[in-house]
C-alpha cells in the first residue's frame, strides 16, 4: 500500500456526454464514490492518466419507483441512500437486506451501488439480489445507449461488458409478482469482511407450489452466477423440505469456487448448500406471509 | 485541472490551500492545515480511523480526493470541543474509559456525532450498527458503546 497517489489529470464535467467522451478504459477512469478506485490507485493496481468525476453531473443520485415497472436508481445513488429509501423498503426488500450486510457506514455513505457493480468483484453483496430480481443495466456510450440484463454485465472477475467509452447510468429492477419472497444470506469471517459465499434467492409461490425461482450465488465463481439447474428443478414443485434440499444440493454443484485466504473451495461449496437451503426456507416463509 | 488554490471549510473555518488532484483529503488536513487529530491507519477503508464528516456524512478521508471536498462542510475531531470545553461525546468517552490507546477515538467520536445528529435515542444495537465501520484494536467496544449511550443522554438533556 502506498501512502500517496501518483499524479493524474482531473476532470469534473457536468454532462454524461462529456463524461463518456473522456472515459477510456483503464487510462481514463470514472470516479463515483471513490471507495474502490482510490484504494486501487494507492495499491498501484490502476494507474489512470486521467480521472473523470461523475459527482458534478446533476440528476444521477436518484432512487425512485418506476411506476408498475419496479424501481430504478442512478449512478450516484449511494448504498446508504438505497438502504434507507422507502421505495426500496416496499418494493425491493431483498436489495435492502443485502446492503445491510455491508456493515461499514463510511463505505455505504461514500460508495455507490453502481460503482460496486462496475468493480465486478465476484464477492459483491449488491449483485446477487439484482441477479435474483432480474435487474437490467443501462449503459451510455458516445453515440448510443443500450440496456442489458445483469448476467451479461459481469464478464469475468474484475471485468464488465462496458466498452472503453461507456458508463453505467442506471439500474432498473422489475417489480415482483404477488406471492414473491426473497432472502439474502452471507457468510464472512467477520461481519466487516467481504463474503466467503453469499446467496440471494427469490421465489414466487401459488397454492404452496413454486411458480418461479431465482437463485444467485456470489464468491463461488469468477462472476456472480445463477443456479439455473436448481431453479428449473423447483418450478411446479411443492415448496417443501424435499424440494428445498434437492435445489440447494444442485446449487452447490453449480458453484465452481477457488481456495484462497478466506476459505477452501470445498468449504465454499458446502456452504452454498447451507446458505441456499436457509435462504429458500426464509424466502418461502416471506412469500406466504 | 492541475495545481490550484482551493478553498475548504473545516470546522467552520475557511482554509485556502494549494492542492493537486492526486492529493488525499487526509493529507491536506494533516500536512497542509496542521490538523493532526485525524488519524491514518489502514489506508484501505477498513478501519475508520481517518473518519471525518463531510456535509454531516461519515467519510474516509484517506480515500477521498481533496479536490472533491472543496467548499463542503468538513468536520474533524478538532472541531468538536468548544474552546477548552469538551463536546459531550468526548466528555462521555473520557468518563466511561472509552479511550485506551486513543488511535481510533477521533473516528469513533465523529461516527458517534453522525449517529446522534440523526437519532437522539439510539439503542445499543443502533450504536453498534453506526460504529461498525470503526475498528478499535484495543477491543474496547463495550465501553465505547457505554460512552455513546451516556453522550446521547447528556445531549438529550441539552448538555
Amino acid at each position: 500500500m502506498h501512502r500517496v497517489l501518483l499524479p493524474f489529470e482531473f476532470f469534473e464535467p457536468t454532462t454524461i456526454k462529456e463524461v463518456v467522451e473522456l472515459v477510456d478504459g483503464d487510462k481514463v477512469r470514472v470516479l463515483a464514490g471513490g471507495v474502490d478506485l482510490v484504494l486501487k490507485m494507492r495499491r498501484r493496481e490502476i494507474l489512470p492518466e486521467k480521472v473523470v468525476s461523475l459527482q458534478k453531473v446533476p440528476g444521477l443520485d436518484y432512487v425512485e419507483g418506476n411506476g408498475s415497472a419496479g424501481l430504478k436508481f442512478g449512478a450516484l445513488a449511494t448504498l446508504t441512500q438505497i438502504e434507507q429509501s422507502e421505495v426500496v423498503m416496499e418494493n425491493c426488500a431483498l436489495l435492502r437486506e443485502a446492503i445491510s450486510k455491508i456493515v461499514s457506514v463510511q463505505t455505504k455513505t461514500m460508495g455507490t451501488a453502481i460503482g460496486n457493480l462496475c468493480v465486478a468483484t465476484p464477492a459483491s453483496d449488491v449483485a446477487p439480489p439484482l441477479y435474483a430480481m432480474g435487474a437490467r443495466i443501462k449503459i451510455v456510450g458516445v453515440d448510443a445507449e443500450r440496456e442489458i440484463p445483469i448476467e451479461e454485465f459481469f464478464v469475468d472477475a474484475g471485468k464488465t461488458a462496458l466498452g472503453p467509452h461507456e458508463i453505467v447510468t442506471e439500474i432498473v429492477v422489475p417489480s415482483l409478482p404477488s406471492g414473491s419472497g426473497g432472502a439474502f444470506m452471507k457468510l464472512s469471517k467477520t461481519a466487516e469482511d467481504i463474503a466467503k459465499v453469499n446467496a440471494a434467492v427469490m421465489v414466487t409461490l401459488a397454492d404452496g407450489r413454486c411458480e418461479d425461482a431465482r437463485i444467485a450465488l456470489g464468491s463461488v465463481a469468477p462472476t456472480p452466477i445463477r443456479a439455473i439447474g436448481a431453479e428449473t428443478m423447483m418450478k411446479g414443485q411443492k415448496m417443501d423440505k424435499k424440494t428445498i434440499e434437492e435445489a440447494s444440493a444442485s446449487a452447490a454443484e453449480a458453484a465452481t469456487p477457488i481456495s484462497d485466504i478466506r476459505s477452501t473451495a470445498e468449504y465454499r461449496k458446502e456452504m452454498v448448500r447451507i446458505l441456499v437451503k436457509d435462504a429458500l426456507q426464509e424466502a418461502a416463509a416471506r412469500a406466504q406471509a | 485541472m492541475g495545481k490550484e488554490i482551493a478553498n475548504f471549510i473545516v470546522n467552520g473555518n475557511e482554509y485556502e490551500v494549494i492542492i493537486e488532484p492526486h492529493m488525499l483529503l487526509i493529507d491536506v488536513l494533516r500536512d497542509e492545515m496542521g490538523l493532526m487529530g485525524t488519524k491514518y491507519a489502514c489506508g484501505a477503508g477498513d478501519c475508520g480511523s481517518c473518519t471525518v464528516l463531510i456535509d454531516g456524512k461519515p467519510s474516509f478521508s484517506c480515500l477521498t480526493l481533496a479536490v472533491t471536498a472543496k467548499g463542503k462542510n468538513i468536520l474533524t475531531i478538532e472541531g468538536m470541543a468548544d474552546g477548552t470545553a469538551l463536546h459531550p461525546i468526548q466528555q462521555a468517552f473520557v468518563e466511561k474509559g472509552a479511550v485506551q490507546c486513543g488511535f481510533c477515538t477521533p473516528g469513533m467520536v465523529l461516527s458517534t456525532k453522525a449517529l446522534l445528529d440523526e437519532n437522539s435515542e439510539p439503542t445499543r444495537d443502533d450504536v453498534k450498527t453506526a460504529l461498525a465501520g470503526n475498528l478499535c484494536r484495543c477491543t474496547g467496544y463495550v465501553k465505547i458503546v457505554d460512552a455513546v449511550e451516556v453522550a446521547a443522554g447528556t445531549m438529550r438533556e441539552g448538555g
